[in-house]
């Protein structure tokens, strides 16, 4: 039942957000074009106006993926749409399964859209070249390999802003316990539990500190940040953000199988 | 076993009662009229049943089992709100039925939807309100369920249309399955109904048999609850 | 067609009411099949259940039986309808003969009024 709930689910984000893929790889293209044209004034206001179309469909892209993550969770588990959802002969874990794969297919699709634009709109062989070299004058001196350092990086942003999508799942769910002013509780909940988890990878870094000098460190400010623990941190951060959004999750999935309350 | 069995249930919201210590038994092969004024906790108690309220207390058992995945799989419930996703297709919605129902019967939901002269290639957000609340009214009524629970299916419609969602029910419910119909309009649907239960304020201050009920009364059922639910 | 109800009256009573006119007047004549409880629910727009009760009593009365598997036929017993015939006849005329009585005219009267319109 999960992969026909998936099905559905993933149907109606991609139905949504296509167009603004669409868009945002447009204008990419149009930015490189004019860009690469000879640049008169009037090229060069167009190509302007460009660039800004551009970052602003690819915040659109983070923002919209984020928020309609959102509104389609609460839409459909707690609005008028939760009369079908709720009546479906499948299981609670199922159907918050399903929009939690939704949404991290579509993040990372997301964030696909945008590094694609961004090649498209700015890549050039000598550009390439000082970005491989800004990121060798870092990565030399933390003893990493580009590549490992790149996705290392990637992994951490792409898990924190995944974790706050979470948090905001939680939210909501907590928030329409309340028989009033559910969106305000939603929103403070999902602000609460955030801080929670946020709160948690710190103290969780802190205890491994406690049995790893070099982590330990790093929450002393006098002591520079040598290099170790910075990798270190890294593979942390990514281990705990992953366990955080794991308990998350099945705190999300006790808190729905304990029952709902539509209006 | 009974259809569907309540014990003791009652639901509050915040401090407000809305339903206090309800117990309900319904059998198979019955038509039953769940009839009270508004506010009086019919859509309190069918969507408890279907699982859209958590009760605080009491127990809720379909075919002797709490409801979960089974209840769902055997009840069909057009509620009272229009439900479906505005961005689908009619058609696309059929698909999603057929794809998560077992007993969802395809082709007479097509043939349904002819019969009312809908498109199936229109998308619901073009369609009036009246005309999405009949294609709820054919999606459930195309599912050979056991129990089909429907919430004020006559409300705010023409005598025209009344006739049509009566027959409409009267002609697919499945063999020996079990209708539970919530309305006010009682004399409207009255002469379809097995049984009746009254519920006032939270409470069902009356379950029996329609026509012993008029035997005793000597009068329709609408009088009765007329009588019954004086101010 | 359109089949009136007096929500008053046990549905099952006034179902039964049009079934017997159906066999007096030769809708369904001795020996017919008869639509299945469904199809006749369809018709007068009832409850199944009470429709199978309506029917149910006709059984009981001899007027109708069911075979098995083949669904429900109308008796060969044709003295049976004819008496049901006579029966519903001699209930109407009294019924008429309680109405005139009601306005003071006796039954030498009353046949008058008949043979007139009868005419």
């Amino acid at each position: 039942m999960l992969k026909k709930l998936l099905k559905y689910d993933l149907k109606y984000m991609l139905k949504n957000m296509s167009v603004f893929y669409i868009l945002t790889i447009f204008f990419a293209l149009t930015t490189r074009l004019f860009f690469s044209l000879n640049q008169t004034i009037i090229i060069q206001v167009i190509s302007q106006i460009s660039v800004g179309i551009m970052y602003a469909l690819i915040a659109n892209t983070l923002i919209n993926t984020l928020m309609r993550s959102w509104l389609r969770f609460r839409d459909s588990i707690y609005k008028d749409e939760a009369y079908l959802t709720h009546t479906l002969p499948v299981s609670k874990n199922n159907i918050y399964d399903s929009k939690f794969i939704q949404t991290l297919v579509f993040f990372i699709a997301g964030f696909m859209v945008i590094i694609l634009a961004l090649f498209i709109a700015y890549y050039t062989k000598e550009r390439w070249q000082l970005l491989k070299e800004f990121i060798n004058t870092i990565t030399t001196g933390l003893d990493f390999k580009p590549v490992v350092f790149i996705s290392g990086f990637l992994a951490v942003v792409f898990l924190e802003l995944f974790n706050a999508i979470q948090c905001g799942f939680l939210g909501i769910i907590l928030g329409h316990k309340k028989y009033q002013n559910k969106t305000a509780f939603s929103v403070l909940f999902g602000f609460v539990v955030y801080l929670v988890s946020q709160s948690l990878v710190l103290a969780m870094s802190y205890v491994v500190g406690l049995f790893n000098e070099s982590i330990m460190n790093l929450f002393k400010f006098n002591y520079l940040v040598d290099t170790n623990a910075f990798k270190l941190l890294m593979i942390l951060a990514i281990i705990l953000y992953v366990v955080i959004i794991f308990i998350t999750s099945i705190i999300c999935k006790k808190e729905l199988n304990k029952g709902v309350n539509v209006e | 076993m009974e259809l569907l069995e309540i014990k003791d249930l009652t639901k509050s919201y915040d401090k407000k009662i809305a339903l206090n210590n309800i117990n309900i038994k319904i059998e198979s092969g019955k038509i039953v009229g769940l009839l009270g004024q508004n506010g009086a906790g019919k859509t309190t108690l069918i969507k408890l049943i279907n699982d859209l309220l958590t009760p605080d207390k009491g127990e809720i058992l379909v075919n002797g089992k709490k409801v979960g995945i089974e209840s769902k799989k055997i009840i069909a419930y057009l509620p009272e709100k229009t439900y479906l996703n505005k961005q689908m297709k009619v058609v696309e919605v059929l698909e999603y039925f057929k794809d998560f129902y077992d007993d969802f019967d395809l082709e007479k939901a097509k043939k349904l939807l002819l019969d009312l002269n809908l498109d199936i290639n229109q998308k619901l957000s073009t369609m009036s309100k009246g005309m999405q609340e009949k294609v709820q009214l054919v999606l459930v009524m195309s599912r050979n369920a056991d129990l089909y629970i429907l919430d004020e299916p006559l409300g705010g419609v023409d005598p025209a249309t009344r006739d049509y969602i009566l027959d409409t029910i009267l002609s697919n419910f499945k063999e020996n399955a079990s209708v539970i119909i919530s309305t006010h309009l009682i004399s409207d649907i009255e002469r379809i109904l097995d049984e009746i239960i009254f519920i006032k304020d939270g409470s069902v201050i009356l379950q029996s048999d329609a026509d012993s009920l008029r035997n005793k009364e000597h009068s329709s059922i609408d009088e009765i609850f007329r009588r019954m639910f004086k101010c | 067609m359109d089949f009136v109800f007096d929500n008053n009256i046990p549905i099952y009573i006034q179902l039964l009411e049009y079934l017997k006119i159906y066999l007096i007047s030769g809708t369904f004549k001795a020996g017919d099949k008869l639509p299945s409880v469904r199809e006749f629910a369809n018709i007068f727009k009832v409850n199944p259940n009470t429709m199978q009760k309506a029917l149910g009593e006709l059984e009981d009365m001899k007027l109708i039986y069911t075979e098995r598997t083949n669904g429900k036929y109308v008796t060969e017993d044709e003295e049976l309808i004819k008496k049901l015939k006579d029966d519903y006849a001699i209930t109407l005329a009294k019924s008429y003969f309680q109405g005139m009585k009601r306005i003071g005219l006796g039954k030498a009267e009353s046949i008058k009024y008949l043979k007139e319109l009868g005419d």
